[in-house]
């Protein structure tokens, strides 16, 4: 499948600090994928080395295979919006995109209305820049993405300052462009249940290094999946599962609870290992780690480090 | 490049602030032209109602009008500098950038400036004695201020495109047109074959064009032209090159 993003040992420091080490990566047409990070990780900066806003310290950039000079003729496919979109303060949305419709060579005239309206600002498009609200300008910024029909959308927090309602309306909209245009989005956001609801891949850049690229199926698999305990004896049952499984990692909560993390599949002889210690279980069931928390584990320092 | 200056050309057709400021100039050209008509009638020994005087005011005024060009430069290069991130990811190359907003504010301003000088001869031949020998002398002085004007003007594009304050900005044309002279003059005194470089420094040009201009001895000089290209060429090669390197945030 053609590749729309490619790096080849993509680097980028400032002064002395490697702040994007040398990376590989590829995302192929018609992908969601999400790039996943704590504040600070080097999300922005990726994004902004694919965008050419800064330059790679060493290391290549393909972009639908081109390089090179030929590079900025196939960044016209792709749509970014990195960071909070900028646009003239005293112009309305239609004069925005009016501006940025005559630079990208537009023909039409209606694909403004058109944009707006997919993005629902078509009842502010006289309101200045200046009066938006930080979800309008980040709407605006979208519109901005789709106004020249790009095969590709990078979009950096784009659900930044929109309210529940709005950003499912954006997943929705981003769905669908996807599944309909076949357009490939490569996103990040903070807010981590969307994009599980909304991406197929999953990648997790920290400290400038890309740590973990998981299909949506292989994150299910990995963040799937603790057993969760509700025991009558917590102390004894820790005893226990440290004398079975020297290996075993758990967790001791509030309210009797213990929830483990590995032998997973053994789920049935430790049911059978409390029962035969008279450890009385009121509650064993088998549940997905959520992505906020299989994120958490790589900020915290828990995973690859 | 086609596309992106007509782009740029929408913007600042829609400036209001711009065209007003053009028009605050003229009128400043305006009130200044009809002050100094008045004033013999109020007092009839004042000197300067004269069309060399009226004149000499632009002759003098080069840091003036290289502000008046720095406000219109901030035009297209000032907060406007923000929306760029937008054009260089969609793939326009950053020498685009550069020379179209320089084209453009260039543009502006050397038409508003046409405008002045035409507005000022007008004022002079109507409010004052007719003369055209002081005319002409009048628009060789301008001859001879533009390409150092210029060069003060593609100084503050250059420091506007790569992000200098606008405080450092007229620092350095402060600098440049009016203490260079007097700088370089006393640094190089005791330099075998650099003790006469001030004479070449933009200042003194300057004040040699004004002295020339009241002296009625003004001519075109291709030493001023020289400076203001060598200037020129050396800002707009070291900005080009700044400019592909910045990051734009």
């Amino acid at each position: 499948m053609e590749k729309v993003i490619q790096t080849y040992q993509l680097t980028k420091s400032f002064k002395e600090e490697e702040v994007i080490k040398p990376t590989d990566f590829s995302l192929r047409k018609g992908e969601i994928c999400a790039l996943i990070g704590k504040n600070g990780a080097g999300k922005s900066t990726f994004f902004k080395l694919l965008a050419g806003q800064t330059t790679p310290t060493k290391g290549d950039i393909l972009l639908f295979g081109q390089s090179g000079k030929k590079i900025d003729q196939a960044r016209k496919r792709i749509g970014f919006m990195i960071e909070t979109p900028q646009f003239f303060p005293d112009f309305t949305a239609i004069q925005n995109l009016e501006y940025f419709r005559i630079q990208r060579g537009v023909v039409e005239k209606k694909r403004i209305s058109e944009v707006l309206e997919i993005v629902g600002l078509n009842n502010e498009k006289k309101k200045q820049f200046s009066d938006y609200s930080l979800g309008m300008k980040q709407r605006l910024g979208i519109a901005l993405g789709l106004l020249s029909n790009p095969d590709c959308l990078v979009l950096d927090e784009p659900t930044n300052g929109l309210d529940a309602e709005g950003i499912m309306e954006i997943r929705k909209l981003l769905l669908k462009l996807n599944q309909e245009k076949q357009i490939t989005i490569f996103i990040s956001s903070h807010i981590l249940t969307e994009l599980q609801l909304l991406a197929q891949r999953f990648v997790f850049i920290k400290n400038g290094a890309i740590v973990e690229d998981l299909s949506k199926d292989a994150l299910d698999k990995k963040s799937q999946k603790q057993i969760y305990l509700k025991v009558d004896q917590q102390a004894k049952t820790a005893q226990l599962l440290e004398l079975t499984y020297p290996d075993i990692q758990y967790k001791v909560l509030p309210n009797q609870t213990i929830t483990i993390q590995n032998h997973i599949d053994k789920s049935g002889e430790i049911n059978r290992l409390l029962n035969k210690n008279d450890v009385l279980v009121n509650e064993f069931h088998l549940e997905s780690l959520r992505l906020e928390e299989y994120f958490l584990d790589f900020v915290e320092g828990n995973k690859n480090d | 490049m086609i596309n992106y200056l007509k782009s740029e050309l929408y913007r600042l057709l829609h400036k209001k602030n711009l065209h007003l400021t053009s028009i605050i100039c003229f009128l400043l050209i305006l009130a200044a032209g009809l002050v100094l008509s008045y004033l013999p009638k109020v007092d009839p020994s004042f000197p300067y109602a004269t069309s060399p005087f009226f004149y000499s005011n632009v002759i003098s005024s080069g840091v003036l009008i290289l502000i008046v060009g720095l406000l219109f430069n901030i035009a297209l290069t000032g907060k406007d500098i923000t929306v760029i991130k937008q054009s260089v990811a969609f793939g326009i190359s950053r020498k685009v950038i550069f020379w179209s907003k320089l084209i453009l504010t260039l543009g502006y301003f050397i038409i508003v400036c046409l405008i002045g000088i035409g507005l000022m001869v007008v004022l002079g031949e109507n409010l004052f004695t007719s003369d055209t020998q002081v005319v002409i002398s009048f628009l060789l002085a301008c001859l001879n201020m533009i390409p150092i004007i210029l060069s003060g003007f593609l100084i503050i594009h250059t420091l506007k495109m790569i992000k200098v304050g606008e405080a450092y900005i007229v620092i350095t044309l402060f600098f440049i047109y009016t203490f260079s002279g007097d700088i370089l003059r006393p640094l190089f005194r005791s330099v075998s074959g650099l003790n006469n470089l001030y004479q070449y420094a933009p200042s003194t040009l300057l004040t040699e064009n004004l002295l020339n201009f009241m002296n009625e001895s003004v001519k075109f000089e291709f030493s001023y032209w020289l400076i203001g290209v060598v200037i020129s060429l050396i800002t707009l090669l070291i900005g080009s090159q700044k400019f592909a390197k910045i990051s734009i945030d």
